[in-house]
């Protein structure tokens, strides 16, 4: 009798504290996303009202957006971010799978060579972009693409190559090699093997550095403020940084412009979680 | 798979990405370890100056200031993100409803641009306009100068980076928990050890790995900050809440000091390898283990 009386106490005590924690998770949550969902509410006040009474309900309204919208080339804004962001990462994540492809399936005659050109490549995943800030300037101007998107591409493919490999060669390792002999005795060449037989079973893999490679260039802020010189070039993360001195007094439609930016940037993120989740943490895991 | 693996094959696939890494990564590092030896200001020839510009960073006050403030950053960032994520792993691991849709919105902040957390912040933090002064105005407090001030400036920094990372921390440590080996944790339960006794001697110890991953990540990221404290104070006042890489990036593009910029970018470059190193040899005994 008194046994069974333990166990429920004990159950429901667990149960009281399943609550508790459920209480505590929602509501630790709700605090992290206060400052985001403050912004969104400030969005919808005029700037008097921010700088009198921001949490007056009854004066919220889409002024600030109509406003920012019009105001703001925002079309333009994400139409150059999205062409940096596609033509970068599809050349980084090509070359990067080529690379990672021959340092993890070919057959170096020189062992010794393969491992160390891939340690050579992780090697930059300890070099801090703002080192290459002031050389990469200067080989865009030696280039003669200084001024164009050109300017952007060539250093974020090249910043992507150390996590990109890591997380390839990585994967690769870890995939069996079998089907990949059956089908080169089936006949197949470099490129079929490859097109055919490799890319399919990559496809998870390939789509956390795509997500991961793209959410970069969108949140990139230092070389984009050094390599745009020109206001119709802008990047989205280049037009954040100029809200403050845009909008200097116009509190509102400084907050309707970050909403517009920061919106997007969550609904990606919300369809693609998983990936993003794990591009992000991949070094953590990998090693 | 010897015969796709001719000479001119290897290096159809590796070429392309060895050229521009070297030429984009490589090339740039050695380029400014050189240009910090140097008094190039833009213009003319750069002249070879020896370690001048090391020894100038050394006698900078502002070199001093930025250095303290990013230790300021570092100390209390991981005093407070890494049990403070650890506790959130272990809170969100209990199953209740919602609890996945919880994880998904606690990394939010990890994924909105770095810039963009500034500007976000600057409406909390700012003496004017900002969400924290005007609640400690309603309740009666002081309203200190959480930015743009001489004190608190690092320690607001420091705040929005723990926001900015905490989900990031939390999902490593989560990762963590899902490896443990279940069975040990049932044996002692079933032993008798249960709540904090189970987890100080048991779980604590085993996830020692994950605890030493996430402080090396978050170590290395608080040596990257530099869109905070250029959306929050710009530096101000006076230099006053610079972090390292804010400083080099002021005397670099907005002094045109190239020489000592470098150099201080390079001194950047060696602190960060530094972690990084102590990284590897963590993972390294990690393997051995």
């Amino acid at each position: 009798m008194s046994a069974t009386t333990s166990t429920l106490g004990r159950r429901s005590r667990r149960r009281t504290g399943g609550i508790v924690a459920g209480i505590a998770a929602y509501l630790i949550t709700f605090l992290i996303l206060l400052p985001i969902l403050w912004i969104v509410l400030l969005s919808f006040q005029s700037s008097e009202k921010i700088l009198s009474n921001p949490l007056d309900l009854s004066s919220l309204s889409l002024l600030n957006y109509v406003h920012t919208i019009t105001s703001l080339p925002l079309a333009q804004m994400y139409g150059n971010t999205i062409l940096l962001a596609v033509v970068s990462v599809t050349i980084g994540t090509a070359i990067s799978f080529m690379v990672s492809f021959a340092l993890t399936r070919m057959i170096f005659r020189r062992r010794r060579l393969q491992s160390g050109l891939r340690f050579y490549l992780l090697a930059g995943l300890a070099v801090p972009v703002y080192i290459l800030l002031f050389p990469v300037y200067r080989l865009d101007l030696a280039l003669g693409v200084f001024g164009s998107y050109a300017a952007l591409i060539i250093p974020y493919v090249g910043v992507s190559i150390p996590f990109n490999t890591l997380l390839l060669t990585g994967f690769l390792r870890d995939l069996p090699t079998e089907i990949e002999e059956a089908a080169i005795i089936d006949g197949a060449g470099l490129t079929r093997l490859i097109w055919s037989v490799v890319l399919p079973v990559m496809r998870p893999v390939i789509a956390t550095v795509l997500i991961f490679n793209v959410v970069y260039v969108f949140n990139e802020f230092p070389f984009a403020s050094i390599l745009i010189n020109n206001p119709d070039m802008t990047t989205v993360s280049l037009a954040v940084s100029q809200f403050q001195g845009q909008y200097s007094v116009d509190y509102g439609g400084m907050m309707a412009a970050a909403t517009l930016v920061l919106l997007p940037q969550l609904v990606i993120y919300a369809i693609f979680q998983k990936q993003v989740i794990a591009g992000m943490t991949a070094g953590a895991v990998k090693g | 798979m010897i015969w796709l693996s001719s000479r001119w094959k290897i290096a159809i696939m590796s070429a392309p990405a060895l050229i521009v890494f070297t030429a984009l990564i490589v090339y740039p590092v050695i380029y400014s370890a050189g240009y910090s030896l140097t008094d190039f200001a833009g213009f003319g020839d750069p002249a070879f100056v020896g370690l001048k510009n090391y020894i100038d960073l050394g006698n900078d006050p502002f070199f001093w200031s930025s250095l303290r403030n990013t230790i300021i950053i570092l100390v209390v960032s991981l005093v407070i993100l890494v049990p403070g994520s650890f506790g959130l792993a272990l809170l969100l691991r209990r199953r209740f409803p919602g609890g996945g849709a919880l994880r998904a919105l606690v990394f939010a902040p990890t994924i909105i641009a770095p810039i963009l957390v500034g500007l976000i912040w600057v409406f909390i933090l700012d003496p004017k306009i900002g969400l924290l002064d005007r609640l400690f105005g309603a309740l009666g407090l002081p309203q200190p100068e959480w930015i743009g001030g001489n004190i608190l400036t690092p320690y607001s920094v420091a705040l929005v980076f723990i926001w900015g990372s905490v989900g990031f921390a939390m999902t490593i440590f989560y990762a963590g928990l899902q490896q443990l080996p279940a069975d040990i944790l049932e044996a002692s339960s079933l032993d008798g050890a249960s709540g904090w006794k189970q987890l100080i001697y048991i779980t604590v110890p085993l996830m020692k790995e994950s605890f030493a991953i996430a402080a090396v990540l978050l170590i290395t990221n608080v040596f990257k900050i530099f869109e905070l404290v250029f959306v929050l104070t710009n530096g101000g006042p006076v230099h006053r809440s610079e972090t390292l890489v804010s400083y080099m990036y002021f005397i670099t593009f907005n002094n045109q000091q190239y020489g000592s910029g470098m150099a201080l970018a390079v001194i950047i470059t060696v602190l960060g390898a530094v972690v990084s190193l102590g990284y590897l040899l963590l993972l390294r005994g990690r393997k051995s283990a």
